[in-house]
């Protein structure tokens, strides 16, 4: 019994792939240069200058870093397949060069027994582009009260377990669910939020303020954090404290790293926290609703600053697909979530690498090393024997984010409009390419 | 002769359990001449017990002691008397032992503070229960032909360590003997510290038997463990998949036992409960031998082969 990722990607590929040329970055690995890498058998075999193969393909001005991992993601299925499937969401996700994406379990039903662990696993691997990992609840219902059966869910097959969305309320229960979650060997990602503080739709700021919607303050996020990692350090379970969007929490979780020898945590952010400011709900557009809420420009710094200096381990989408018509609403009557898969790396490379912010270097091991060591099994790094997960990115090509051009089946992306710099021209999942804008490049015998 | 008391296992030793189990099998061989006539033993029961209090009146009275229970209905418990007055009003009335069965750990140390007579605790919160332990290892020594056949087997203590008084006695007394323990239970059911004893914790029942178990000793699980507020374990199926003893671990050669009452179908399966390898019925067989030599020693009604 394996509790990787299931996935109907072949693990040998018909012949050997020479990707000839591109600039290879991989913190983990320590490459950083030009020069080729030979795909075989789905996984990695070569890396060097000079190497032959049966087919190679042309990456002359391109970079190729490992492929991104993406360790929170909601694609609706069960339930809300009309908002976003497998299929459509893990096309999106290649289509950002994310090669591993975990499902989160807030769908319907909720992914809380173990027949429906197996179901989903089952779909995913007739129908996922890329490795998909399934997020089991850690209570049922994600109510906060009776804990999952954890330890047959992950003989089902899934992966982590989380309360997404809702978050657990009560500090006695939740200490118990991580002693639990330790026994069952899963990490724990939280959705740190307490419900007795975030009574608003947005961030309670000067823009709440002025625009007159209720707000919910810094403080419904830096609480329920602070209890997280209290209780994580205590209990040593595995946790991951997921969608950090203030400075006090970043701050909270490089305490804890720093000071607590016990605390086995880790933590991300999302682009759009790295990205956006509340002042764009001054628009009052239900598009801008999120939750986390986007929060002050003093916030994105400070968890920007973090995700530099390793405080915050990667960057994960909270890739949020929403009908239109729960989108299309005055704010507070929309509901929450950005589009994030297809977006992600270009916004990022856009705003923090060429904005000076952030090496392109730490992007890719906040993307693609960070996360990928964090679900193991090899992903997150380009070297022999590893998984031949790969992203072929332009950085020099510059798009602009429509929503008919995104193969999420929903359009909610909160940079419609944007013009970006740097785009995925293919994604290689087991050695194989699962999102292609490679054109002309590929030749044999090369 | 002075009275002696059991409150705890925890400091005991291989001699104090070999006197105590060699004058069980004396009283477990045939009515003995009434060894405890003229004595009186009080049964202080502060919280619901029906096979300890039963079990203990039977090995009381069988030795040929007076008895006086204060665990019915309308008794001054039932009404609220508190220990300490409760065990100076038996001591009052002239009682040579007190059995205390009460729901706060630590209250037969107490108790012993405020009488002169025997204290034997039969059970104090999550504190201990050393008749339990003594029983069992009568049980087990019958087993295995013999309290020295007990060295160096292995048993493994299975389930709610936590809230469990069973646990903090068995514990100790098996290693007296001589016997391997681990500990099989979620860490919801553990104690934080689950190295408080310095045994190794195992994740299931089949990690018990490829450690070795030659016994799987089953703690009960209350019910509200199960269903309370915040569950400690998610469900029957979950627990009795892990931490339940099914027939195949009996097929692998180890015995089960378990204090009782069981939850079938959760600590133990329940085509296991009555099987060749339970010990389950010789564990409450040997009750009443067993709490008759505890109540002759702690009383001094026989000559003690060890110095108190």
């Amino acid at each position: 019994m394996t509790h990787g990722a299931p996935t109907n990607i072949p693990t040998h590929g018909p012949d050997d792939l020479v990707v000839r040329g591109a600039h290879v970055l991989d913190p983990a690995s320590g490459l950083d240069g030009v020069m080729d890498v030979r795909v075989s058998g789905g996984r990695v075999a070569e890396v060097g200058e000079g190497l032959r193969g049966t087919r190679s393909l042309d990456a002359d001005g391109l970079h190729l870093f490992p492929g991104f991992t993406d360790v929170h993601a909601h694609w609706r299925t069960p339930g809300r397949e009309d908002e976003e499937t497998v299929e459509t969401g893990s096309a999106a996700a290649a289509a950002g060069g994310f090669t591993g994406v975990v499902m989160m379990p807030n769908t319907d039903p909720v992914i809380d027994r173990p027949v429906v662990v197996s179901g989903l696993v089952r779909r995913v691997e007739g129908e996922s582009r890329v490795r998909a990992y399934v997020s089991a609840a850690l209570h049922e219902g994600l109510k906060g009260e009776r804990l999952t059966e954890m330890r047959l869910m992950r003989e089902a097959g899934a992966f982590c377990v989380s309360d997404d969305g809702l978050g657990t309320q009560s500090a006695g229960v939740l200490r118990n669910a991580m002693l639990y979650a330790k026994d069952a060997g899963m990490p724990v990602i939280l959705h740190c939020e307490d419900h007795t503080l975030a009574t608003g739709v947005v961030h309670e700021g000067v823009a709440a303020a002025l625009a007159g919607l209720p707000g919910s303050p810094g403080s419904a996020e830096d609480v329920a954090t602070a209890t997280a990692l209290v209780l994580a350090a205590e209990t040593g379970a595995r946790v991951h404290v997921t969608h950090v969007s203030t400075a006090l929490s970043a701050a909270l979780v490089g305490f804890f790293k720093g000071n607590v020898p016990g605390a086995d945590v880790t933590a991300d952010t999302t682009p759009h926290h790295l990205t956006l400011t509340d002042e764009l709900v001054r628009t009052l557009e239900g598009m801008y609703r999120v939750n986390p809420p986007l929060r002050p420009e003093g916030d994105r710094l400070g968890v920007g600053g973090a995700l530099r200096d390793g405080i915050l381990d990667f960057v994960a989408t909270d890739h949020a697909p929403h009908a239109s018509e729960e989108k299309d609403l005055p704010l507070e009557e929309a509901a929450p979530g950005f589009l994030g898969h297809e977006t992600a790396f270009s916004a990022l490379y856009t705003e923090l690498v060429l904005g000076g912010h952030l090496s392109l270097e730490r992007l890719v091991g906040a993307m693609a090393s960070a996360p990928g060591a964090w679900v193991g099994d090899g992903a997150g790094r380009i070297a022999e024997g590893a998984p031949a997960d790969l992203a072929l990115v332009d950085l020099s090509e510059e798009w602009t984010v429509r929503g008919e051009g995104l193969l999420s089946r929903s359009g909610n992306s909160p940079y419609i409009g944007r013009s970006l710099k740097g785009r995925i021209v293919g994604t290689m999942v087991g050695g194989e390419l699962v999102q292609d804008r490679t054109g002309a490049r590929f030749g044999s015998r090369a | 002769m002075r009275a002696r008391n059991l409150l705890s296992l925890e400091e005991t030793s291989r001699a104090e359990l070999r006197e105590v189990l060699d004058l069980a099998r004396e009283h477990a061989a045939g009515p003995l001449d009434r060894p405890l006539a003229g004595k009186t033993v009080c049964l202080a029961f502060f919280e619901a017990s029906t096979r300890t209090a039963v079990s203990f009146e039977l090995a009381a009275r069988r030795a040929g002691a007076d008895v006086i229970s204060l665990s019915e209905k309308g008794s001054s418990l039932e009404k609220g008397e508190g220990l300490i007055d409760t065990v100076v009003t038996l001591d009052s009335l002239g009682a040579d032992a007190i059995v205390l069965r009460h729901p706060a750990a630590g209250a037969a140390r107490i108790a012993a503070l405020h009488t002169g007579a025997a204290v034997v605790n039969a059970g104090d919160g999550r504190g201990q229960h050393p008749t339990q332990a003594l029983l069992d290892l009568h049980a087990l020594s019958d087993r295995f032909g013999g309290f020295d056949e007990l060295i160096g087997r292995r048993v493994a203590v299975v389930g709610d360590v936590l809230h469990s008084r069973v646990a903090r006695s068995v514990i100790p007394a098996f290693r007296a003997a001589g016997m391997e323990l681990a500990i099989v239970a979620p860490r919801t059911l553990l104690p934080l510290e689950a190295d408080a004893w310095g045994l190794p914790v195992l994740p299931s029942v089949d990690d018990a038997i490829d450690w070795g178990a030659d016994v799987l000793y089953a703690l009960r699980l209350q019910k509200e463990r199960m269903t309370g507020g915040s569950p400690r374990v998610p469900s029957v199926p979950e627990y009795a998949r892990y931490y339940g003893v099914a027939k195949r671990h009996l097929a692998a050669g180890a015995l089960v036992m378990h204090p009782g009452p069981v939850n079938r179908g959760v600590e133990v399966a329940g085509d296991v409960v009555l099987d060749a390898s339970s010990l389950i019925p010789d564990q409450v067989g040997s009750g009443v031998a067993v709490r008759s030599a505890v109540l002759a020693l702690t009383m001094g009604a026989v000559p003690s082969r060890v110095a108190a």
